[in-house]
């Protein structure tokens, strides 16, 4: 019904801030739920991808999904204040009705990721949309072998999902590795460094059978992919998830355009391969 | 709107043709009243309280004197808002074409002798950024009415308000015009901020730059390609220095001038 | 394909009996140049009209459109617009096929409904063209079209080849059928393929196109692109007047007086610096030469993942409106290595 070719695919549909948090000085946590429950119910996405937020007389922009196609009901972005309509969001309260529509683009491929062991690399706010992909995992933890989630960030505060991190050091079913660059906290009780430096402690995984997906700032990716291509691990199965400005989100507005792909639907997860052959990337 | 806006509309030296643009919104005045609590508007109210702080002020008008840089700082300390509208507030206007040429003493005396202002001191005419902080530019010469509503609507609801990117060429091409410096004309529209609905060229008129310059401005190559329409290098630094000079020169220093930079 | 011809005198008939069935527009006067106008006086149609200053995707995608209507607490509605039946005639190939390209892009996947409504809200005449100095038709192979009108015509000496591809053209011809004759001999056969022979031998631009898109990849690093950089004014008409540029920028007008407003888009153009811009400050594409090459990767290499298609139609408007002379034209020479007259 939705996907019916007459609706207007610029529509945003109503939904309403459930909840919200701060997750570090500048990000900020939003649990939304659409006002039609049978949409909320039925709303189905993949791991990366994205959808767009809009607020009347602001604007719209494109937020990765946090949160996980296995728990239904909610959507959860976490958002960076940054610009015009961040600056809005930030300025809403719960209960607050804003504008979303989506989901868009291609999401982590996880029929083909199924049987796999996973690394999973995250810098500062990569973890928005890679918390969608642990969360997927941990939920369907059978169909994955090995899982191992890095997680880099400057200081203890700047940590987005910090205590969910902790909590997930706590399972036996996945490797939780966490760093921070600076602790300016004295009582950080895990690693400090960058996050390659987190890669000697990956061991007993079969490279050939292994997917990495990897997001981060922009400095952050080459350092990585040489890590993962140390491994062994087949350029085609180092995934990334990126960050362009996006109008539309559907292929038409041609802001997010990549030499000849539109990242919003071929992308936003791309994988080393198409950094190589593709070159403005990353 | 529960919560109106403080609003405050203030000139300085200049034709008072942009407060006047927004007095001619003739449909939309009552709305541009309703949208704020107006506490000062000189042309448009008898009563207007200065005392009061402010959460946006339009400022119109270059700088020019001792006096009118002091009214400008206050109404900066009392203002979350600043916002310079209109060429000569936001890049000094036509009184400021030769900004910053170390002329200005010369032009002084050609002007007015050896006489002195008894009322305060006057110096050259500078946009307003030169001594405070703005928080937002509408250029125009005058401003656009409709840019200006737009704008002002954006504002009055905390929304930063966002000026054309795209040169006027853009407008231009819309409007489905003749490039006029294809046909050999001093045409200024490459450099030129839109905003204006490429107003002169749509009437056959070459775009002098009113709105100043454009986010990108390539002005060596604008140079060159005017230079090979046969004009002067002088007329074509004279044309581009005409409304938006001090931002121009800020800029191009070296190309508008070697004394042009401050 | 039904075809019918004309007689020449008829057309000005047609085009007036055509009035009735809906707003004709048609490239008109404008100074040096032509544009597409709305028609009350058909003799103001310029029958040898070769390029317009806007392509017909003014009429899909028009340079400002409302795409959502909006309050502010976040209650959006479809935007009440009336789109008229229109009659676009004297479309030539090259722009027939750019419209092609743009369906590709506003069709197919999410269709677009405000551009869908307007394509269907639309009958395309086509008309042959003799190409000028800055048609590179011929290269880019789009000088005939096959699909993508409903009429089109071909202009022979005495007569009109008429060229109907669809229902909706069968209709506009059955609408005054006394001014078309079906009976096709084997003379207008002939006399088809001669003009066909002498048009092609027409072309004054013509390169070979075949190796573009490898040449494209080849020349990543070639220092053509800062030169041009060097040149463009960023002033992005070239995306303006180009057929096959389809991108916009959105913004949000709300009204003074309410709490309602209206999203729009509006035509932007990847030559401008803010066009990759994101919030935080980062730029993708900072260096305008990055630029000029996504441009041309476009233009001569391939748009879109799966058109794998260059995208050029061979207009020759870039040829016809940058200021600083950066075209197709000059950048095939540049990377081929012929000699680019600047």
């Amino acid at each position: 019904m939705r996907e019916n070719a007459e609706r207007n695919p610029l529509m945003p549909e109503p939904m309403r801030i459930v909840r919200k948090y701060d997750l570090t000085e500048s990000v900020r946590f939003f649990q939304v739920r659409p006002l039609d429950t049978q949409r909320a119910l039925t709303l189905n996405y993949k791991p990366g991808q994205f959808m767009m937020i809009s607020l009347a007389g602001v604007g719209e922009a494109p937020f990765s999904i946090s949160s996980s196609p296995s728990r239904p009901g909610l959507l959860e972005f976490c958002i960076r204040r940054t610009g015009k309509v961040t600056d809005a969001i930030f300025g809403l309260k719960e209960n607050a009705i804003i504008g979303v529509r989506g989901p868009y683009g291609n999401g982590f491929p996880f029929e083909k990721m199924e049987g796999h062991d996973i690394i999973i690399v995250v810098g500062g706010l990569g973890a928005a949309p890679l918390r969608s992909l642990v969360l997927y995992a941990l939920d369907n933890r059978d169909s994955f072998g090995k899982v191992y989630y890095l997680h880099g960030a400057r200081k203890p505060s700047e940590m987005l999902f910090r205590e969910e991190s902790f909590e997930l050091m706590q399972r036996d079913d996945l490797i939780c590795l966490l760093t921070v660059d600076e602790d300016d906290t004295g009582t950080w009780p895990c690693y400090k460094g960058v996050v390659t430096d987190l890669f000697k402690y990956i061991e007993d995984i079969d490279p050939e059978n292994t997917y990495a997906a990897v997001c981060g700032p922009p400095v952050m990716y080459r350092f990585v992919i040489d890590e993962l291509v140390k491994l062994g691990i087949p350029k085609h199965q180092i995934l990334m998830t990126l960050e362009r400005r996006m109008h539309c989100g559907i292929g038409k507005c041609g802001h997010c355009i990549i030499g000849s792909v539109y990242t919003c639907l071929d992308g936003p997860v791309f994988n080393y391969w198409d950094v190589l052959h593709m070159k403005d990337l990353i | 709107m529960a919560d109106k806006p403080k609003a405050g509309f203030y000139g300085f030296t200049g034709c008072a043709g942009c407060l006047l643009t927004i007095l001619n919104c003739e449909d939309e005045l009552l709305d541009i009243f309703n949208a704020a609590d107006v506490k000062s508007f000189l042309m448009a109210n008898r009563a207007n309280f200065e005392d009061e702080p402010l959460d946006v002020a339009f400022i119109e008008g270059s700088i020019t004197t001792e006096e009118q840089l002091e009214k400008l700082k206050k109404i900066r300390e009392k203002s979350k808002i600043v916002v310079a509208i209109g060429t000569c507030s936001c890049y000094g206007g036509v009184q400021a074409m030769y900004f910053g040429d170390g002329n200005f003493e010369k032009r002084w005396k050609q002007v007015y002798g050896e006489g002195k202002i008894e009322l305060t001191e006057a110096f050259e005419s500078k946009p307003i950024d030169e001594f405070v902080k703005v928080d937002f530019y509408l250029p125009g010469c005058p401003i656009d009415k409709k840019q200006f509503l737009e704008f002002y609507s954006q504002l009055v609801r905390g929304i930063p308000p966002r000026l054309p990117h795209y040169p006027v060429c853009a407008e231009c091409k819309w409007n489905e015009n003749e490039c006029l410096l294809m046909k050999g004309k001093l045409c200024l529209g490459p450099i030129t901020r839109g905003g204006c609905n490429a107003r002169c060229p749509s009437d056959n008129v070459p775009c002098v730059g009113c709105f100043g310059p454009a986010d990108e401005v390539n002005i060596n190559s604008e140079m060159k390609l005017l230079l090979e329409r046969n004009y002067s290098r002088e007329e074509i630094i004279r044309r581009i220095r005409t409304f938006a000079g001090a931002s121009f020169v800020r800029q191009f220093s070296k190309l508008l001038g070697e004394e042009a930079k401050k | 394909m039904r075809v019918f011809k004309m007689r020449k005198e008829d057309l000005r008939e047609y085009l007036e009996s055509l009035k009735k069935v809906g707003e004709l527009w048609a490239p008109v006067r404008k100074g040096d140049k032509f544009v597409y106008d709305k028609i009350d006086d058909v003799d103001k149609v310029e029958l040898k009209a070769l390029r317009t200053i806007l392509p017909p995707k003014k009429f899909f995608i028009p340079q400002r459109n409302t795409v959502l209507k909006y309050r502010l607490n976040n209650e959006y509605a479809d935007p009440v617009e009336e789109v008229p039946f229109r009659i676009l005639f004297g479309l030539h190939p090259c722009d027939i096929n750019g419209l092609l390209i743009l369906d590709r892009i506003y069709l197919e996947r999410f269709p677009d409904p405000l551009y869908k409504k307007r394509r269907e809200n639309t009958a395309i005449i086509g008309l042959s063209c003799v190409p000028d100095e800055k048609c590179l038709g011929k290269s880019t192979n789009t000088h005939y079209v096959e699909e993508g009108f409903d009429i089109a015509l071909t202009d022979l000496d005495d007569k009109y080849l008429v060229w109907v591809s669809s229902s909706l053209g069968d209709d506009l011809v059955r609408y005054r059928i006394d001014l078309f004759d079906e009976n096709i001999t084997e003379d207008d056969m002939k006399q088809y393929v001669s003009w066909r022979n002498w048009r092609d031998s027409q072309y004054k631009l013509y390169y070979d196109l075949t190796g573009m898109p490898d040449i494209m990849v080849l020349s990543w690093d070639s220092p053509l692109w800062e030169e041009l950089a060097d040149d463009c004014l960023s002033c992005g008409m070239c995306s303006m007047v180009c057929p096959t540029c389809p991108c916009y920028n959105v913004k949000d007008i709300t009204e003074l007086s309410s709490d309602e407003g209206e999203r729009i888009r509006y035509w932007d153009s990847c030559m401008y610096r803010e066009f990759a811009l994101v919030a935080g400050g980062h730029n993708f594409r900072e260096a305008r030469a990055e630029r000029i090459k996504l441009w041309y990767t476009h233009k001569l290499k391939s748009f879109g993942h799966e058109f794998g298609k260059p995208a050029c139609v061979g207009c020759g408007r870039c040829i016809d409106t940058c200021p600083a002379d950066i075209n197709v034209a000059r950048v095939i020479k540049a990377l081929k290595g012929e000699e680019v007259k600047v």
